[in-house]
């Protein structure tokens, strides 16, 4: 089946009904004209896959070679992926990341619970479209485990890495700084064509979008920490009711 | 001293990275950061050259003394052999 995703047609070989189901939000209305990208999932790769993590059922696991499969040919069409938790507040998007359990999940959780405007495009593995000057995040079907995210798009204005503190602070991050964090949560191919577009994709999304470190705890302080520096709008003005 | 092939370099928010690629990949996992001395020798290194080589190149490049720039060359040829990036 074709799919359209991060505004490219993907077409998605795959083997179990899993990654249908899983997948049904974003199936492309026509389903002749070619696609840019094949996603495929060998035998080899998911018996790798299932050596690493048994308990989960084939159609799992291919479902996660399909989403590599398809991620490492991303580069050529100035995209990449990168495991970040995404929301949009008012048409721009805003990128929380850190290593697993650092708490972005958390954080964004507070942005809309405190934002009534505020949606997750992607909780997990978004893909980003690179431009000379402009990037686009956008929701993919990999959404993470709480599946939080929508068949949407917006341009990205801030990337925001999150470090647990006992008091919330937040400063800019230098190039130099955000591209040792950054490639932490990128996706590397090991092809030697696609690394290096990817190199350079990571230098422009450096280079155009604003990094910054947020200490933080998971208060409204933090959001008011994280929302202010990042939309530069005050969080008093547009915060809604909740406490 | 030859540096393999299988690297990709290229400057990244104005610093020069290296990233094993195909074969190299299944050998050494991880990135390198290098310095304006270092992506220097890099380059240089790239082509078979001796230390004395090296040692010549860096010190027509840079204003730096003979016996700096030796120890510069000679622990930058170390530790590339060390991690199994030379031929």
């Amino acid at each position: 089946m074709i799919y359209k995703i991060a505004g490219l047609r993907i077409e998605i070989k795959n083997e179990y009904a899993y990654t249908d189901r899983f997948c049904a939000k974003y199936l492309s209305d026509d389903q002749t004209s070619p696609p840019d990208i094949v996603a495929t999932a060998s035998k080899d790769e998911i018996d790798e896959e299932r050596a690493g993590a048994p308990q989960f059922s084939d159609g799992y696991l291919e479902n996660i070679c399909l989403y590599r499969s398809m991620c490492l040919q991303m580069p050529q069409f100035d995209r990449m992926l990168l495991h970040a938790a995404v929301l949009e507040y008012e048409g721009k998007a805003y990128a929380f990341l850190g290593r697993s359990g650092t708490g972005k999940s958390t954080h964004t959780g507070l942005w809309l619970k405190y934002l009534d405007s505020a949606k997750i495009v992607n909780g997990d593995k978004p893909i980003l479209s690179i431009g000379e000057k402009d990037v686009i995040a956008y929701g993919t079907p990999w959404m993470g485990k709480e599946g939080r995210g929508e068949n949407t798009q917006a341009p990205l204005m801030g990337l925001c890495f999150l470090q647990q503190a006992k008091e919330n602070s937040i400063r800019r991050l230098t190039p130099t700084e955000t591209a040792a964090k950054l490639f932490l949560q990128i996706l590397l191919p090991t092809e030697a064509v696609a690394a290096e577009k990817t190199l350079e994709l990571a230098d422009k999304l450096i280079q155009n979008v604003p990094a910054w470190l947020l200490c933080c705890d998971i208060s409204d302080e933090a959001v008011r920490c994280s929302f202010e520096s990042m939309t530069g709008q005050s969080f008093a003005q547009k915060r809604n009711g909740e406490e | 001293m030859k540096i393999k092939n299988g690297f990709v370099v290229r400057r990244v928010a104005d610093q020069c990275v290296v990233v094993p690629v195909g074969e190299m990949s299944k050998k050494f996992r991880g990135m390198i950061n290098l310095n304006a001395t270092g992506e220097f020798l890099w380059s240089f290194y790239t082509k078979e050259h001796t230390l004395e080589e090296g040692v010549a190149a860096l010190t027509a490049e840079y204003d730096v003394a003979e016996d700096v720039a030796r120890a510069d060359v000679e622990r930058f040829i170390k530790t590339l052999t060390e991690n199994g990036f030379a031929d």
